[in-house]
């Protein structure tokens, strides 16, 4: 016996379907570079709100959603490799891929926050690090795509592998929200819920709110020194 | 008598080991330089034309410009030697070696670079802000391509 039951609540799939839009747009606009450059700052801007609200979400979202219900111990992983574990959300595989690509993209956010590119972009925080640790930050922030570069495929790959070869599609339930499990692991959502989501929503937008503008307070904006141009200039 | 002239050999010897890549370190200081002074005119027009543009000022914008092509004009190949990708400048070159084995790319690397900053001089006089802002969008397409080729991550 099979039932239909709602695994994943709205606001996951909402992060996660936003996180892929941007996590696309912010590849597009850093390595065309020019004046996209700023737009890649932003979409870093959206994607740190998103990555704290998935933090939070990890903690007070809904059953699968928390970290504490899919986080791959060793002996779910062993189990699972033997065949015998059971389970209707992320499985510790899974589990493993996303919690490597939340952690890739905290990465490549959190150094872009302090990164330079040398020709016309800082990141927000950039003012308060040495020039120095900036540049180190920025070549991390290389490394971090070169990271993410490998897991996307791997997440989409494995997506395909499961569709093809296990039958188990996963990409509907991420739409839907609705998986289909046998009805001896059917359990209700529980947890999530409005007053957690805007909880959740409000640290997002005051971790973006104080990267962008906080940083002003504790130390000066770029010290750009202006050229003089009164005559003779010098 | 030998003695002397021992000492003077191996006296010699070490200031001309010494001496080795003193001349490839000079051009990498230069470099260093002419970019450096580079970054803080594009700093500038970045500042005034994109990010404050209340604080414009077309003189200024004019002045940073021109310097940029300038730069751009004076002739930077000649301090792009060969066994300047191991020298070190003001700190040590991030130059990568492939830098010496495709010379056709740095060719239209070098070009690209030259014809958009002498655009962007141009543009300036105009004064057109969202001009400039487009021109200044196209030099730093140039300066991120020889960067993501030819420059190492730090």
């Amino acid at each position: 016996m099979s039932v239909s039951i709602k695994i994943w609540d709205l606001p996951l799939r909402l992060f996660h379907w936003l996180m892929a839009t941007a996590v696309l747009a912010a590849v597009v606009s850093g390595k065309l570079g020019g004046n996209l450059i700023d737009w890649h700052g932003r979409i870093g801007l959206l994607l740190l709100g998103l990555l704290v609200f998935r933090v939070v979400w990890g903690f007070i979202g809904s059953t699968h959603a928390r970290f504490t219900s899919f986080f791959p111990t060793p002996t779910r992983i062993t189990a699972y490799l033997k065949g015998q574990w059971q389970g209707i959300g992320h499985n510790p595989l899974g589990a493993l891929s996303a919690l490597a690509l939340l952690a890739t993209l905290a990465a490549l956010v959190v150094t872009g926050l302090f990164a330079n590119d040398d020709i016309a972009f800082q990141g927000p925080l950039f003012t308060l690090i040495s020039k120095d640790l900036s540049n180190k930050l920025s070549g991390w922030h290389a490394l971090a795509f070169d990271a993410l570069i490998v897991l996307v495929p791997l997440h989409l790959a494995a997506i395909v592998y499961y569709a093809r070869i296990k039958k188990h599609n996963l990409v509907i339930p991420m739409l839907t929200g609705r998986k289909v499990v046998p009805k001896a692991q059917a359990v209700e959502l529980s947890g999530g819920g409005l007053r957690r989501f805007a909880a959740a929503l409000t640290l997002a937008v005051v971790a973006v709110w104080g990267v962008n503008y906080g940083a002003s307070y504790f130390a000066a904006s770029p010290a750009i020194p202006a050229a003089t141009t009164a005559e003779p200039s010098f | 008598m030998k003695l002397k002239l021992v000492l003077a050999l191996v006296l010699g010897a070490v200031t001309v080991s010494a001496m080795a890549g003193q001349a490839e370190d000079q051009q990498v200081k230069f470099r260093q330089s002419a970019y450096s002074f580079a970054a803080w005119n594009t700093t500038k027009i970045k500042s005034q034309v994109i990010d404050h543009p209340e604080t414009y000022n077309k003189e200024q914008v004019v002045a940073a410009a021109n310097a940029i092509a300038a730069v751009a004009n004076s002739g930077l190949g000649a301090l792009f030697g060969p066994g300047t990708d191991q020298a070190t400048g003001w700190k040590k070159t991030r130059l990568k070696a492939e830098f010496f084995e495709k010379p056709e790319d740095v060719k239209k690397l070098a070009i690209a670079f030259n014809k958009e900053a002498n655009e962007l001089a141009k543009v300036a006089a105009s004064g057109d802000k969202d001009a400039i802002k487009a021109q200044f969008g196209k030099l730093g397409e140039t300066c991120k391509n020889c960067h993501d080729q030819f420059r190492s991550k730090e």
